[in-house]
Order: structure tokens, then sequence, then C-alpha cells
């Protein structure tokens, strides 16, 4: 997925994770893939570094798809399809 | 497929190595694995329900200890028995106290440790589960 398609991809849900360390974002990650469907597309915003190269990680292990980061001013929004 | 293993030997009673376990366990939440956490000597100390709120003690770096709990604080980190708490609430965590570690601190029951602490074991339980875990880590 180009960076331009990744933008404008439509978010069924959206975990703000930006008040929290590692791993909290990873965490809000786990317990919010619970509440979308499969197919569904999720993204957990983070202003952690290590939470970037978490999320796809997890992804692989867990068989979501990781779509990719978006960095914004001071954070990244991480997304993925469950 | 069965969940993977992770069995943690927690000795240490000091929050920075407390709150480093709880960081993992975090990790280990969020990819449901189930844990067994085996609390051995120094950490019963930390378990007992009148230590873990107002026990502040590091084992590193000792001179920066004001520090590192402001900055802890700073980062919003939850305190170790939280992380502890949420990584139950996640995944299948275990807490087993290690009974000769328990009545060093004069810890006889399960009562006398916070909630957190699932029941009082021996040592041969946790070189069992370390057998069988596929990852096994002491802090």
């Amino acid at each position: 997925m180009t960076a331009e398609e990744l933008v404008q991809v439509k978010v069924d849900k959206s975990v703000d994770a930006r008040g929290t360390s590692c791993p909290g974002p990873l965490l809000a990650a786990k317990k919010a893939i619970g509440q979308i469907e499969k197919g569904q597309i999720m993204e957990v915003l983070s202003a952690d570094e290590g939470t970037r190269r978490d999320i796809p990680k997890w992804c692989t292990k867990k068989g979501f798809e990781y779509l990719g980061t978006i960095e914004d001013s001071g954070y990244y929004k991480i997304i993925l399809r469950k | 497929m069965a969940n993977k293993k992770l069995t943690l030997a927690l000795y240490t009673g000091s929050v920075d190595k407390l709150t480093a376990a709880g960081v993992i366990l975090g990790g280990a939440a969020a990819e449901d694995m189930d844990v067994e956490i085996y609390v051995l000597l120094q950490a019963a100390f930390a378990f007992k329900k009148e230590n873990a709120m107002t026990n502040e003690r590091v084992a590193e770096i000792t001179d920066k200890q004001d520090e590192f709990l402001a900055s802890l604080n700073r980062l919003n980190t939850p305190h170790w028995t939280e992380a502890f708490k949420t990584a139950k609430e996640m995944t299948n965590v275990k807490v087993h106290i290690c009974g000769f570690a328990g009545k060093v601190w004069n810890g006889y029951k399960l009562d006398d440790f916070i909630d957190l602490a699932d029941d009082i074991c021996g040592i041969g339980e946790y070189i069992t589960s370390a057998e069988e875990a596929d990852v096994n880590l002491f802090i």
C-alpha cells in the first residue's frame, strides 16, 4: 500500500494510546482488536518509538495485516487490518 | 495451537526490576502467552500486603532513585502491581509465592500477600514449569 493510499484508508476503529509508554500502546491494541470484526481496519496512535516496531511484528504473529505507519506531528498512526 | 509459555523466576524486591518485569508481562500478554511467575526471596517482600505500594527500593543506579521514580511518574508508567494486574486480565498469568520465601518475610498464608498471588508453592513446581516453558527468565 502506498503512502497516499494509506492516508485515504477508512478506519473502523481508532485507538489513542499517545499518553502511554511501551507496552501501553501494544496492550491498548490488543484490547481494541477484540472489538472489531475480521476484515475491519484499526489505527493505533502512539508517540512511542518502540511501538512503531512492535505492532507490525505483533500483527505478523497474530495473523493480522499490517498496512503501514503514517508519521504525524510527534506521533505515529499505525494501521492494520484484522 | 497451544499458547506459548513464559516462566518467570522473580527474585527481585526492587521497583526498578519489578517494573521491568511488568513491561515484559505486558509483551507476553499482548501475545497471549501463558505465564507462570514464581515469587522468590526478595520478591516475596514486595508482594506482602504492607509493602507492595510503599516499597520504593531500587536495585541499580541507586543514587538516582528519585530521578528514576519521577521519570516513571512523568511517563505515566503504571505501578508494577497494576502492570501485573493488567497482564492477568489479558492472558493466563499465575503468580506462585515460594513457601520458603514467604516465611522469610513472615508471610505464611496466601492472605498475607497482595491479591495478585494465586497460591503458595514449592520450588519443584518452578523447575517443572521451567522445563516446559518456551521462555524462562530470572529477574
